[in-house]
């Protein structure tokens, strides 16, 4: 019997390691098939390879702060809005004072101040995060483009000198800005209690309520997370393209759902949630989405490398979802 | 268990092979025949106009010259345009033609940054960015409507309706601050025989509006016409606006743009009279025959012609400069005021004969090409 046991434990636990590896691994490939593609069809890899990071380095970002958002077993729909508004109030304030300093302080406080909103509407209405999260999308979204239309920017955005922050649009700077959040974020997802309490919450948040963890608690830690992650996509936004436009960021919301799904996380959240997840999976779509692109001539119809991207999408929520239908409890 | 792992292994081994087939695919395909590429940066995919553009790019064109385009998806802000212009670069390409506007300046700095070609096929930059730009080596030229043009336009069609009696109208205003609307708004109000703040002075108007934001009505006197309502903005955002427009019944509706996207059906529906600055689609022919929509000015597909010509040229060291400056050419609008008038249009810019063919655009293609004859083409056509 204790041998039987041992066998069940020693089986789920090398599926474990399987499904832990796996978004790794889909990574590799998916990095080595699309330096295929490149090199197959005489494109410049070195290019393309920032551009991939260009693309990835906003959304893992972004995805990295709403890490702790999932893990709760929550989603927050509007934080491609969040990175919008606050991108936009930056540019204003720029170009109201001058000042470069207070215009990122405008974009931290307003990325984190949008996301605690989030949180805040949440518990006053008793209503699930979600729900907040879907009208605070049209609600950040119409106010950033009432902003950004009656400022001038219509068609053309408002924009930031472009010479202020080029300095700044270069890999080893991006590359700093996303370990040291990812560094920061890795930390108080594994190694302090905020991270193990969030992702007890996800798991079975009646037993965790009862354990004395505070929910309103950690879903405000989670959301200030997110909208530090939020305030760092808006500015690196801002350094790749001085513009902003009712437009900007506009696809950052579903992506970071598909990312983080990518990465191996599941989207219930709790204790099977991964931080690394975002910066996994927000590289593989990325490569993946691009890969499409390449392979299936862009000239020959819109829309199929967004079908294929979907139906991929859908396999590996499915291969995924096969560990979790065991009778065993995550370890 | 057993079956669950081999089932997990058969999964995890199709997604590889998926991806192997299409690389594979890759290799399969022949190469073609080395030509210059250009990408085009699009922010329409899907509307007449744009599709009309294209068709005449990748049909017409690339058959008559050895050229091949490489169009991008809908980009809807900046961060997409910059990356497609990377990309572009990244493939190969010598040009860039951008039909999309979020941000002109920095596509035109990445242009130069990789060294591409770059020309605006539809619109202008704004003045003072044109005169920061203009001697970029890069920046091969931008053709569309002026500023003035705009103006002109937007007189015309004010004068039209004033000329044929009309009591009341409502206009639309699209996307006011948007330059080209504020000023074919200006041109409207004018043309109407209207004051707004007390003059019709065109520069002094214009100057209000970018000031106001938007036209407000409590400054427009108009003797002639009267100005029943006023509204601006996305179509979907401004229902309760265009109804509120129609239960005021005015005898035409103006639009300086857009409202044959957002408008046609409901104005149809209304029986209210309109006009738009648009260009020569088949969904705009139709709103004419069979709709109410009496005044277009517009565009015709193969407009894009001559920026193409100025393109080849730079690609093959052959620049057509003004002074040592990009090109900046205004095309003007075409007026149809009926369907007859919309039918001649839209048929002598067919797809197998286009205005600008092939032997018109031939004449400015090559070593020898002044500028000044580069300019007549443009302006005589």
């Amino acid at each position: 019997m204790e041998n039987q046991n041992k066998k069940k434990i020693g089986k789920y636990r090398i599926q474990e390691i399987m499904l832990t590896l796996m978004p790794g691994i889909a990574l590799l490939v998916l990095f080595l098939m699309f330096c295929i593609a490149v090199i197959s069809k005489e494109y410049m890899l070195s290019l393309y390879l920032k551009i991939i990071f260009n693309e990835g380095v906003v959304l893992a970002l972004v995805a990295t702060g709403a890490v702790f958002i999932y893990t709760l077993g929550s989603f927050d729909i509007s934080l491609g809005a969040s990175t919008l508004l606050s991108a936009t109030l930056g540019v204003m304030t720029y170009n109201t004072t001058e000042n470069l300093a207070l215009m990122i302080i405008v974009i931290f406080a307003t990325g984190i101040g949008c996301s605690l909103l989030s949180s805040l509407l949440a518990s006053v209405f008793n209503i699930p995060v979600f729900v907040t999260t879907v009208a605070m999308m049209s609600v950040l979204s119409a106010i950033s483009a009432q902003l950004i239309t009656s400022n001038g920017g219509a068609l053309g955005g408002i924009s930031i000198p472009a010479t202020l922050l080029k300095g700044l649009d270069n890999p080893p700077f991006k590359i700093v800005v996303l370990a040291l959040w990812f560094a920061i974020c890795l930390f108080v997802f594994n190694f302090t209690k905020v991270g193990r309490k969030q992702k007890f919450l996800g798991g079975n948040p009646v037993c965790a309520q009862l354990t004395g963890i505070s929910v309103n608690k950690y879903a405000i830690i989670a959301f200030v997370m997110a909208g530090i992650g939020v305030a760092l996509g808006a500015f690196l936004t801002i350094v790749y393209t001085p513009s902003v436009t009712t437009g900007t960021a506009g696809s950052i919301g579903m992506n970071i759902l598909v990312a983080i799904v990518f990465g191996g996380m599941p989207i219930s959240g709790g204790p099977r949630s991964k931080i690394y997840s975002s910066l996994v999976g927000g590289f593989s779509y990325i490569l993946l989405t691009n890969f499409l692109k390449i392979v299936i001539d862009g000239n020959a119809g819109y829309g199929i490398s967004q079908i294929i991207s979907a139906v991929f999408f859908l396999l590996v929520v499915y291969i995924a979802s096969m560990n979790y239908r065991t009778k065993m409890l995550p370890r | 268990m057993k079956a669950k792992y081999a089932n997990f292994a058969k999964k995890a081994t199709a997604l590889v092979l998926v991806g192997a087939v299409l690389t594979g695919s890759v290799f399969a395909r022949p190469k073609k025949a080395k030509n210059v590429k250009i990408g085009v940066l699009v922010s329409d995919v899907s509307g007449e106009e744009a599709l009309g553009f294209r068709a005449y790019y990748e049909k017409y064109i690339a058959s008559a010259y050895n050229v091949t385009f490489k169009y991008t998806e809908q980009l809807t802000n900046a961060e997409e345009e910059k990356s497609a212009i990377e990309k572009f670069a990244a493939q190969g390409c010598k040009a860039i033609i951008s039909l999309s506007s979020s941000d002109r300046v920095t596509q035109l700095q990445t242009c130069s940054d990789y060294k591409l070609y770059y020309a605006i096929a539809s619109g202008m930059l704004e003045d003072d960015q044109y005169e920061q730009y203009k001697n970029n080596p890069y920046f091969v030229g931008q053709i569309g409507p002026s500023m003035e043009t705009e103006f002109q336009a937007g007189l015309e069609m004010g004068r039209y309706f004033a000329a044929k009696g009309v009591k009341s109208v409502s206009i639309y205003g699209a996307f006011i601050p948007n330059p080209m609307h504020v000023y074919r708004t200006a041109g409207v109000l004018i043309g109407l025989g209207a004051t707004y703040g007390g003059t019709n002075d065109k520069n002094a108007v214009v100057g209000q509006l970018f000031g106001d934001s938007r036209v407000n009505v409590a400054k427009i006197s108009s003797p002639k016409v009267a100005i029943k309502s006023y509204f601006q903005g996305f179509g979907e955002t401004t229902t309760d606006e265009l109804n509120a427009a129609i239960q005021a019944k005015p005898d035409a509706f103006l639009s300086v743009g857009m409202a044959t996207t957002f408008f046609t059906s409901q104005l149809n529906a209304a029986g209210i009279e309109f006009s738009d600055i648009d260009s020569f689609t088949s969904g705009n022919g139709k709103a004419m025959k069979d709709g109410k929509l009496v005044y277009l000015a517009g565009k015709y597909s193969s407009s894009i012609g001559p920026i193409f010509a100025a393109v080849i040229n730079a690609v093959n060291g052959n620049s057509i400069r003004d002074k040592g400056n990009a090109i900046s050419l205004s095309q003007n609008y075409l007026v149809a005021k009926n369907y007859a008038d919309f039918d001649k249009f839209y048929t002598s810019d067919s797809g197998s004969s286009p205005i600008f063919d092939k032997s018109k655009l031939d004449s400015v293609i090559g070593s020898n090409v002044s500028y000044e004859a580069f300019k007549s083409l443009v302006e005589n056509n």
